[in-house]
């Protein structure tokens, strides 16, 4: 047996514990992600899909249970020490890049991430010619200007010189966070044909949250729905093909109201 | 006539003091456009500098190892600074008001008293340039020459890999975590060294000036950011190259300005009012135009 890429158990976070807003946003999480999986989260809002990739990054410091990446226990490791083995695409394109910097920088400050950074001239001749090649797969013009700040790019253009960044060092784990969700339709397709090009290409495990189910058929090999903190439906390769979206819709509600029958 | 011809003879006292005080703008310009660290710690920092540099001067250390400490003093100031900022979440201008507010008591514990004259001691001035250490060319080639130093290296430095790294905290924190970079660190440093450049400012002013003063730094943050956004207004901010001009150009521009108004005839006792009149309304301006603008500030501070 290959050991898990990624492997939640037991994640458990709860906000504002012991009040009358107690909320718990992980609730006993358990996952796990063989190489080369891309795994597309679904759920309602609140059902725990960005507090799962938080944790997963780092951001969000789990109260109990235990991650582990590629077989070590990254627990312990606050968020800009796991960044050696995981890249991430936000929602939010503003949030992915930063604005005042060039698009060189940009580049360079991810194929630095989770290595040393050294007191050496940065943007060397080399690396400008291997980050227009990389630019240039876009097919937006991008490699032409790697001194253009990013901030005067569009949100389509940011999101996809996210993704390259993300994808150009061959992360361990890729997080994408909606990342087409602020994005018109055709920008969308793009951003995502991208996506599904790199992924297959580099064989990158890849965690995708997404409120569009059409792409949560159409992209990857596993389906996860959470709810309430939990996985609830967990579907692998062979279920995946064929699945309608109205199938999936139903095998949502029909184990949530088991649950709540359940309960009650 | 006469009045152009004071201002003209006034000149090169002024750059001189322009270059020193362009210390204290790069210490402004550093946490406020690169690291997105509103910080007023500049104001104890000056002061401190001058007032360490003094008093060892005064010990018999060599001014060049004084200026050292001093510089090592505002580090650690700066440093102060940002760990309250980002160890309690205390607001990063109240954190800067609290350490410059603690700074002065500090100050006056390192002198022992308010004034310390320095007249008839040995500074980096008169071991460089001798009997000639006071005439302002003197002090333009020794201070502009520091500055032209600092410039240079702080320019080589935002280029570099870790450089590169430190801008990415002010630009966009979020991305910065997310490319392995650790913000805190590159935080407190950063406000480190913003301060460390305000305390050689003040070294470097009490062995011009002959004397070091408690109240020394007393407004020096409000001509710091009029001096950093007439410079900006010059240079503009599109290339770290001219980020980094900014500072030293507005410094040297500014303080013409404050001397031509001086011998104009205006009141010394209206300055301060005169700076902060300008610099509010160089802030405002961008507001002011806008229609509607009033209304996004209060959406703005509900945030």
């Amino acid at each position: 047996m290959t050991t898990d890429m990624l492997s939640v158990k037991g994640g458990t976070k709860i906000f504002y514990r012991g009040t009358l807003d107690e909320r718990r946003a992980l609730d006993g999480l358990d996952v796990a992600l063989k190489p080369g999986d891309f795994c597309i989260v679904i759920g309602s809002n609140g059902a725990g899909k960005s507090s799962f990739l938080n944790a997963v990054s780092g951001k969000l410091p789990l109260d109990s249970g235990r991650i582990s990446i590629d077989g070590q226990d990254v627990t312990r490791l606050n968020a800009h020490r796991r960044a050696q083995f995981i890249a991430r695409v936000f929602q939010d394109p503003m949030i992915g890049t930063a604005p005042t910097m060039t698009i060189g920088e940009n580049m360079l400050l991810a194929e630095l991430r989770g290595k040393p950074r050294s007191f050496s001239y940065g943007l060397t001749a080399a690396r400008r010619a291997r980050y227009s090649e990389q630019l240039a797969e876009l097919n937006l013009g991008l490699e032409k200007r790697l001194d253009m700040q990013v901030g005067l790019l569009s949100g389509g253009q940011r999101q996809s010189l996210s993704l390259v960044m993300a994808v150009s060092t061959r992360p361990k784990l890729l997080l994408l966070d909606e990342h087409t969700a602020a994005l018109d339709p055709r920008t969308a397709k793009l951003v995502m044909d991208t996506t599904v090009r790199a992924v297959e290409a580099l064989q990158l495990t890849t965690l995708m949250v997404t409120h569009n189910m059409e792409h949560a058929i159409k992209y990857g090999n596993r389906i996860i729905m959470m709810d309430a903190g939990k996985v609830l439906v967990e579907i692998g390769q062979e279920e995946k093909n064929g699945i309608t979206v109205a199938d999936l819709v139903e095998r949502f509600h029909t184990k949530s109201d088991a649950i709540a029958l359940q309960g009650a | 006539m006469d009045v152009f011809n004071s201002f003209y003879g006034l000149i090169p006292v002024t750059i001189a003091q322009s270059l020193i005080v362009s210390f204290v703008v790069l210490g402004v310009m550093l946490p406020f456009r690169i690291l997105n660290f509103p910080d007023l710690t500049s104001e104890g920092a000056f002061p401190l500098g001058g007032c360490v540099c003094g008093t060892l001067i005064t010990a018999g250390v060599n001014p060049f190892l004084a200026c050292f400490v001093a510089l090592l003093c505002g580090f650690a100031a700066g440093c102060t600074t940002a760990f309250i900022h980002l160890r309690f979440r205390i607001n990063t201008l109240l954190a800067g008001i609290l350490v410059m507010t603690m700074l002065y008591s500090i100050n006056l514990r390192i002198m022992g008293r308010t004034n310390i004259p320095l007249f008839t001691y040995d500074t980096v001035f008169t071991i460089l340039a001798g009997p000639s250490a006071n005439f302002p060319w003197t002090k333009i080639l020794i201070v502009g020459l520091l500055v032209a130093l600092v410039l240079g290296a702080m320019l080589y430095f935002f280029m570099s890999e870790k450089g590169t790294a430190m801008r990415a905290v002010g630009a966009s924190p979020d991305m910065a975590e997310a490319q392995g970079i650790d913000v805190g660190t590159a935080t407190i440093i950063g406000v480190g060294v913003a301060s460390a450049l305000s305390a050689t400012g003040g070294s470097i002013m009490v062995q011009t000036q002959g004397f070091a003063d408690v109240n020394m730094g007393f407004g020096i943050l409000i001509n710091g950011l009029a001096a950093l956004i007439i410079g900006e207004a010059i240079t503009g901010r599109q290339t770290i190259l001219r980020q980094v001009l900014a500072p030293v150009i507005g410094s040297l521009v500014y303080y013409q300005l404050i001397s031509f108004c001086l011998t104009l005839g205006l009141a010394p006792a209206d300055l301060k009012f005169a700076t902060g009149a300008f610099v509010l309304l160089m802030l405002a301006l961008p507001n002011l135009r806008r229609s509607g603008g009033g209304v996004q500030i209060r959406e703005k501070i509900r945030e």
